[in-house]
Formats: structure tokens, sequence, C-alpha cells
């Protein structure tokens, strides 16, 4: 147990068989999917075709979820994520970035430092550095160095999207999820954090739903079709979008960029 | 991290206990009310019981004495009750309903919040000082037109009315605020004034809602105690006109539990059951209604967009056909349809002219109500405490010559203290239960929802019987101001537990997923995330608990003591509160001016918390939104 919980963890995810209900109404079906490490991979379909859900499994969000059930395997390098594991050190390395900032009614700085004090950093030098670097990682360390001990509700839509990265950032995850994380922002910001995956995906894996075509085109080296629960294509980025192998991405595709 | 673990478990626990010590206080009310309730209803017999008209307990009778010498009739009683809160609520119901269609529609946006505000700190004046109010004011008025000192079901009528009127007020607003504002703007295209719109469309849309409110105001009246007690004569008689004394439930057990007999304590404890069952239907009908009102607004969403859409077709209808003779009838046709006009339209417009009157006169009253029970007591307490500082600050003395409330005043910080020590965590803890750990619809959970709704409901002066039969009893034997503390305790739990519960409710998901996304805990979810997001609403709840134990009155008599005595040395000594003391005080009638300045401490320190209350409610909110 106790080896289990200091395991190192990896940066590839393996999915096999993902198969997800809530309650009577199945979510996922048979998903099959390896994501490789330090790179984008990007998640498209149509709205509720489980792509959120999906994304969750990896950080085993939908445990909160009541009458949610899933099977299959799930493994990041080859922890078990549904096995025998802290949830808690999974969450620390597997981060997540969510569609609507969600920043805590605190200081920006206490919002950076509350994951690294979960883990019982409670030095201020360190957790100073912590901040600093998180901050210079999501790129506002000029904009917001002079307003660390403001509250982080008083920043705008797209800063605190970017705190919220930074906030993800600051325990060091080696993988990091982000749920359509542009969407609620304006194409400035949107761009801002476009550039940021770029920059990230350096030290770790980045998952992301997206909406936007373009934006997975943009930011992507993978790319994965959902439909209606299934996982219809999965591949390299320009192939899915300019030669896929199925007729129904294919509609997806030119349906949307048209 | 194994540390953490331990955490985590030891927290589900700590919240689960909370919970069930909540279950339990209502388990154990109901138990031990049962329990000493039921022999003595055996021995008297449950019709001769209900149904006998004749009370006059005898003091000697036992359990074990062949007959009873003493009869135990409380119909009289019961009739009393009932024609108190239909009293009550012709008076005090008519004058809410008006004055929140008032506040809704006619008044002024500036002065909204002044008069919402003065309606609010009605409720938060204490049933003591109400009733004093009803002796020094009410009663000499009454007394020019009545045979006797004017005492009566007039006189608790109109006091039990200005007690509810808050309650009326803020619920009705409510369902009046909630009904969507294009169907007023529909009723005005229909060429409609603003008075009937506000009357034939809001007030009708919103009248499950405002039902409801009347529904709570009867469950309010039916419990008050001490204003009663004060006003309405307390002979046990069938109310004889206007001026008739007579006597209610809780002023029953509030006369007689200091000196009963065995059966006759049997007796009165039989009597809180019959107030606890009138409760707890009057509970049940207003959960209903208010369910209904929730189904209703979404039944009458459709049948009133319905009728307007129709309405506007032909309007358009008209433009092409250019009959507007025909229009005219067809739209007299429609508002029939909605049940708008049903009289003739002149007829209308009146009546709905005379009730814009009777709402802005209602706005004026209801607030002038609050202006002359503070205004009054004011003007004859106030010089009274600045000649008499040794009222307040004096070494102990209670004699005809002097007396201080000093003991009282801490007598009353220290139960504030004690309950609020106990109340507070099992509540906030209890609420963490329901609203972060517990399932929706399991069993357990919808106990204890259930046991926290009741206790809402339970009128103070069974918790205090409750408390003298129990914590009395227990700890020394006489009252003490722990046994009375731990009484208003379980008083306190419904409020904080429900209030948390909603402050809880509004932190959005959104924050606590942010933090177990980052790997934090449960545990340190809530204690870092969702509480500091919460703690305006818990604040102010526990600001608001403050205000209530200062003015309660009613458990405290029979657990804690009604005698003013010297500074209490620890919590098992026994004394009255400051609202206690104004009850000792004002019956005595030979310290009105000493009465007239406790009233006037009382009141500071309760409106004092209020506005302090909304106060922090408002600083921290602006904090939180990060402004
Ligand atoms: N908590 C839940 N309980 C029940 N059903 C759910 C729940 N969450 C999602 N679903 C259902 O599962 C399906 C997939 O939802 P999911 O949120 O994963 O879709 P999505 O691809 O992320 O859509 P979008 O693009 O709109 O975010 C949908 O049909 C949705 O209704
Ligand atoms: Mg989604």
């Amino acid at each position: 147990m106790k080896n289990k919980l200091n395991q190192e963890y990896k940066q590839n995810i393996s999915v096999k068989d993902a198969n997800l209900w809530y309650g009577d109404f199945q979510a996922l079906k048979g998903v099959c999917m390896e994501v490789p490490e330090k790179q984008v991979t990007a998640f498209i379909g149509p709205s509720g075709c489980g792509k959120s859900t999906f994304l969750k499994c990896f950080n085993r969000m939908n445990d909160l979820v009541p009458g949610c059930r899933i099977e299959g395997d799930f493994k990041i390098g080859d922890i078990d994520v549904y096995g025998k594991i802290d949830v808690n050190e999974l969450r620390k390395n597997v981060g997540m970035v969510f569609q609507k900032p969600n920043p805590f009614p605190m200081s920006v700085y206490d919002n950076i430092a509350y994951g690294p004090r979960t883990f019982g950093i409670t030095k201020r030098a360190l957790l100073d550095e912590i901040v600093e670097t998180s901050l210079k990682a999501s790129a506002m360390w000029e904009e917001l160095k002079d307003r660390l001990n403001k509250s982080a509700l008083g920043l705008s839509g797209g800063q605190q999207q970017r705190l919220c990265i930074a906030r993800a950032l600051a325990v060091k995850p080696k993988i990091l999820l982000m749920d359509e994380p542009t969407s609620a922002l304006d194409p400035i910001s949107t761009g801002k954090i476009e550039e940021l995956c770029d920059e990230l995906k350096k030290d770790m894996t980045i998952v992301i739903v997206t909406h936007n075509m373009q934006q997975a085109t943009r930011i992507s080296d993978k790319t994965g079709f959902f439909l209606l629960g299934e996982l219809i294509e999965f591949g390299n980025t320009d192939d899915i979008f300019y030669d896929p192998k199925d007729e129904r991405t294919e509609r997806y595709i030119t349906g949307r960029f048209g | 991290m194994i540390s953490s673990k331990v955490k985590e478990r030891a927290g589900c626990v700590i919240f689960t206990v909370a919970a069930v010590i909540c279950v339990i206080a209502v388990i154990a009310i109901f138990v031990f009310m049962l329990i000493r309730g039921i022999p003595a209803l055996g021995k008297i017999g449950f019709f001769d019981f209900l149904f006998g008209d004749k009370w006059s307990p005898d003091r000697l009778d036992t359990f074990e004495t062949e007959t009873l010498s003493g009869s135990y009739g409380i119909f009289k009683m019961i009739v009393g009750t009932l024609l108190a809160t239909v009293g009550a609520l012709a008076i005090g119901g008519t004058l809410g309903f008006f004055t929140a269609v008032f506040l809704a529609f006619y008044c002024p946006k500036k002065l909204k919040k002044v008069f919402s505000s003065m309606i609010n700190l009605l409720a938060g004046i204490p049933s003591v000082v109400y009733g004093f109010f009803g002796i020094v004011f009410l009663l000499p008025l009454l007394a020019n037109f009545a045979p006797n000192n004017g005492s009566g079901l007039l006189a608790t009528s109109i006091i039990l009315g200005i007690m509810i009127l808050p309650t009326v007020v803020s619920l009705s607003k409510t369902s009046l605020e909630a009904v969507p504002r294009t169907y007023y703007e529909g009723a005005l295209a229909l060429g409609a004034s603003h008075s009937r719109a506000v009357f034939g469309t809001m007030v009708k849309a919103s009248r499950s809602g405002i039902f409801a409110s009347l529904v709570l105001g009867i469950g309010r009246a039916l419990g008050e105690t001490m204003a009663v007690v004060m006003v309405a004569g307390n002979s046990v008689a069938y109310p004889d006109g206007l001026f008739g004394s007579f006597r209610v439930l809780t002023a029953n057990i509030v006369m007689e539990m200091g000196y009963a007999g065995e059966v006759q304590q049997g007796a009165l404890v039989a009597t809180g059951v019959v107030l606890l069952f009138f409760v707890l239907i009057v509970n049940l009908i207003f959960g209903a209604i208010s369910k209904r009102a929730i189904a209703c607004g979404v039944n009458g969403k459709g049948f009133i967009s319905k009728a307007f859409n129709k309405i506007f077709k032909r309007k358009e209808d008209r433009k092409e056909n250019k009959q507007p003779g025909a229009f005219k009838s067809k739209l007299i046709k429609i508002k029939n349809k909605i049940g708008e006009v049903k009289d003739g339209v002149k007829y209308k417009i009146n009546s709905s002219k005379i009730g814009a009157g009777f709402a802005i006169g209602s706005g004026i009253l209801s607030a002038s109500a609050l202006l002359l029970v503070i205004g009054f007591i004011f003007v004859q307490g106030a010089p009274y405490l600045f000649t008499h500082p040794n009222l307040l600050f004096g070494e102990y003395q209670f004699n005809s010559e002097e007396i201080t409330i000093l003991p009282s005043i801490i007598t009353t910080l220290m139960t504030v203290l004690l309950s609020l020590v106990i109340a507070v965590p099992i509540g906030i803890c209890t609420a963490i239960f329901l609203n972060e750990y517990a399932q929706k619809n399991n069993i357990f959970v919808r106990l204890i929802r259930g046991a926290i709704d009741v206790l809402s409901g339970v009128p103070s002066i069974v918790y205090g019987l409750f408390g003298m039969l129990t914590f009395v009893v227990i700890i020394k034997g006489t009252s003490t101001i722990l046994a009375g503390s731990l009484t208003v305790s379980i008083m306190l739990l419904p409020t904080i537990v429900r209030s948390t519960e909603e402050s809880l409710k509004s932190v959005m998901d959104s924050l606590r997923e942010g933090s177990l996304a980052l790997g934090a805990g449960k545990m340190r979810t809530i204690f870092k995330v969702v509480l500091p997001s919460a703690l305006p609403g818990i604040l102010s709840a526990i600001i608001l608990s403050m205000g209530r134990v200062i003015s309660e009155s009613a458990p405290f008599i029979y657990t804690m003591g009604s005698v003013i005595s010297a500074m209490p040395s620890g919590y098992l000594d026994s004394n009255a509160t400051l609202a206690v003391a104004l009850y000792r005080l004002a019956g005595e009638g030979w310290y009105v001016n000493e009465a007239y300045a406790t009233a006037v401490v009382l009141i500071v320190l309760v409106l004092g918390l209020n506005l302090l209350a909304e106060f922090i409610a408002g600083r921290l909110n602006k904090r939180l939104k990060g402004v």
C-alpha cells in the first residue's frame, strides 16, 4: 500500500474498454485510447457525446457523481487509476482546469498556495517561490505580481482562468486536463491560453476538450472524435482533420468548418 | 498522508454524530412529552381532557388516588387558542397581505429597503416587550371602550397580529416578487391599470405563496406564550365578546406549571402535546401548500402565457381585419377567461383602486407599528436609564426602593454564550452533514430534515416544559442557568441548521470541484473553501440566534428561574434573564419605570444584533465578491 502511494506517476495514459453509466444511461461505450506523454491531446465532438465524462475519468472526478458506474482499464504509466490508490495523490498528479474559471474567494496568492499547502508545504519562502514560478509558468507574473494579496475574484475572466491554470501548476502535475478552458473567454485571452499550452507541453501531458476546431488544429498533436459515447476516431491531429478515415468524422468536421 | 485519512474519517463521524444528535433531540422531546402526558390522559380520560370544559385542578390529585377531585378539561382553552389565532390572522394576516402588496408594487424604490427592514425588525422584538407594550399602551387605550381594563380577545388579537405581521409580509412579498414581470406587462398591454394588473394578475398568480405565509403566521400565533399571557386576562372561560377574558393553551402551561400537583403536571404536559399536535398539522399544511405553490408557479406560467399568446394573436388579427369593435368584445371575453373581469369593468376598477388604497395604508400602518412600539417604550424608559444608572450598574438590590438588573444582564450573557457554544457547532456540523455528505434521498437524511422541520415548529413553551422535565431534574433538581441554556440551545438548532444549509447550498459546486481537483480532501475543501464562502450567512444566523436567546422567556421561566437574584456565581445558580426580568417587573406593577428601562435595554440589544447581522453579512459578501 505504502509503495503504491509513493509510486512515481508517469505521463502517458492508457485506456482500455472504458464503459461508464450514469444510472441507466450509458455515457461511454467501449472507449480505448493511448494518450502519449508530453503532447497535447484534444477531444472533439458534439455536445453531450461524453468528452467531459471521459476526461473526468482520468482524475476520478466522476467519483463525486452519485450513481456513476465505471468499467474498464484506466492506467497512468502502470498505475491503475481505479485501483487501490490515494485519490488525492492522483489528483495532485493529474491537474484539472474547468470550463468556467473557478478561483476560490481568497487572494491570488492564497489561491495558488492552496494546492501546495494541501500537501503540507507551510514555509513562506518556499510558498513564495512556488507562487512565483507558477505565475511565471502561466505568463501572469508581470500582470499580477503587485496584486498578489488582492482577491482573485476581482480579476477579469481571462485572468481568472489563467490563475486557475497557475493554481493547477503549483502542485506540479504530470498531466493537465482542461475542459473547454477557453469557451468563456474572449479571443485575446484564448490566444494567451493556447500559447500557454504550447509552452507547458514541454513538461507535461495535456488533454483538452474543445468545441473549437481551429483551436484543436492549432494546439493539439493528437485528436479524438467522440460521438454518442463512442470514440469514433483517434489519431494525429493532421490526419483527423485532413484525412479522416471515418465518414462520420468527416461529416462533423466539414459541417463545422464550413 | 495517513493522518489526513484519519482526519477525513473523523470529520465524517463528527458530522454524522451531530446530525444524529438533532434527531435524538426531537425524539427525546416527543418521547418525554408522551411519557409524561399519557398517564395523565389515562387518568383523566381522553375525551374528558379534550372536550371537558371545566378546568379546576386539585394539587393533591396523584396517580394513586382512586378518583380525581379536580377537573381537567381544556376545551375552553382550545377554543380560546383558536379564537386568538383567528383574531391574529384577521388583523395581522390582512395587514400583512396588503403590506406585502404595498412593498412589492407600490412602495417607491428608495423607501422599499427602509420599510422592509423596519418590518423585519418587528420580528426581532422580544415577545415580552410586545406583552409589556400591550399592558402599558394598548390596554389603557382599549379600556376607554371596554367594560374592563381592556384585556381580552381584542387586545390579544392585536398584539398577536403585530407579531405575525413580519412572517406574513416577508413570505408573501417573496412570492409576489417571484411572479414573472411579463404577467404584469401582459396585463398592462390589455389595458389594465397598474392596480388592476397588481390585484387581478400578480396577486392571483402568487396566491398559494400568500396562503402559505398565512399558514406560517398561524403557526407563530398558536405557539406564542408570554405576550398572550400578559394581555389575555387568562381566566378559564370562553371569551365573552371582544373584551372577554380567556386563556390559551400555552398560557395554561406557563401559569400553572410552577406549582402543579402530580396529575395537574401531567395534564399540563398533555396540553403541550395538544399544542404540538396543532403545530404539526399547521406544518403539514404549510408543507403541502408550499409544494403546491411551486407546482402552481409552473402550471400557472403555462396557462397565463398561453392566454396572453392568444390575446396577442388576436391583436394581430385585428390589424388585419380592422374591426375594432369586434376586437373589443373578444378582448373582454378573453379577460373573462383569465378570470380578471367577472362583474363588469367599472366595478373591478373601483375595487382595485380600493385595494391600492388599502395596500398603501397598510404599508404605512405596519411601519408605524414598529415606530410606535419602540418609540413609546423609549420615550418612557430611556430617560429613567439616564437618571438611574444604578439600575444597570449598581450593586445588587431588590427591594421596594431600588433594584438592579445587572445580574440579569450577566445571566443573559452567560446563557447566550453557553447556548451558542452548544448549538452552533452541532448545528453547523449537521448542516455540513446534510449538504456535503448525505445523499439526497436517503431515508436517514429525510429523517433529519423532518426532525429539523418539526423542531422549528415546536412552541417555545414546550421546550420549556421539556427542559423542566429533563435538564432541571437531571442537573440539580431546581432551575439552573445550565438547564436553561441547554433547553434554549435545542431551540436554536433548527434555525442554525437551516440557515447554514442555505448558505452552504449557495456556494457553487465549481469551487468544491476546484479544490478536490487539486488533490485536497473533503475536510480541507469544506473548511478552507466552502465554509469561508458560506461565512456571511452562517455568521448572521449566529448573531440572530443571540438575539433569539435574549428575546426568549417562555423556555427559561421553569428551567432557569424567574426571580432576579444576586449576581450568579456560576452555571449552577438560578437567575432571570433580562426578558424574564421584564416579565416579572411588568407583572408586579410596582416597578413600572424599571420595567420600561429594562424593555429599552432589551430592544437596544436585540435590534442592535439584528442590524449587526445585516451589516456583517453585507460586508463579508462584498469582501467575498472581491470588491
Ligand atoms: N452527472 C450526470 N448525471 C447523469 N447524466 C450525465 C451527467 N453528466 C453528464 N451526463 C450525460 O452524459 C452524457 C455526456 O455528458 P458530457 O458532459 O460528458 O458531454 P460533453 O461531451 O462534455 O458535452 P459538452 O460538449 O456539452 O460539454 C450527456 O448525455 C449527459 O447528459
Ligand atoms: Mg463537457
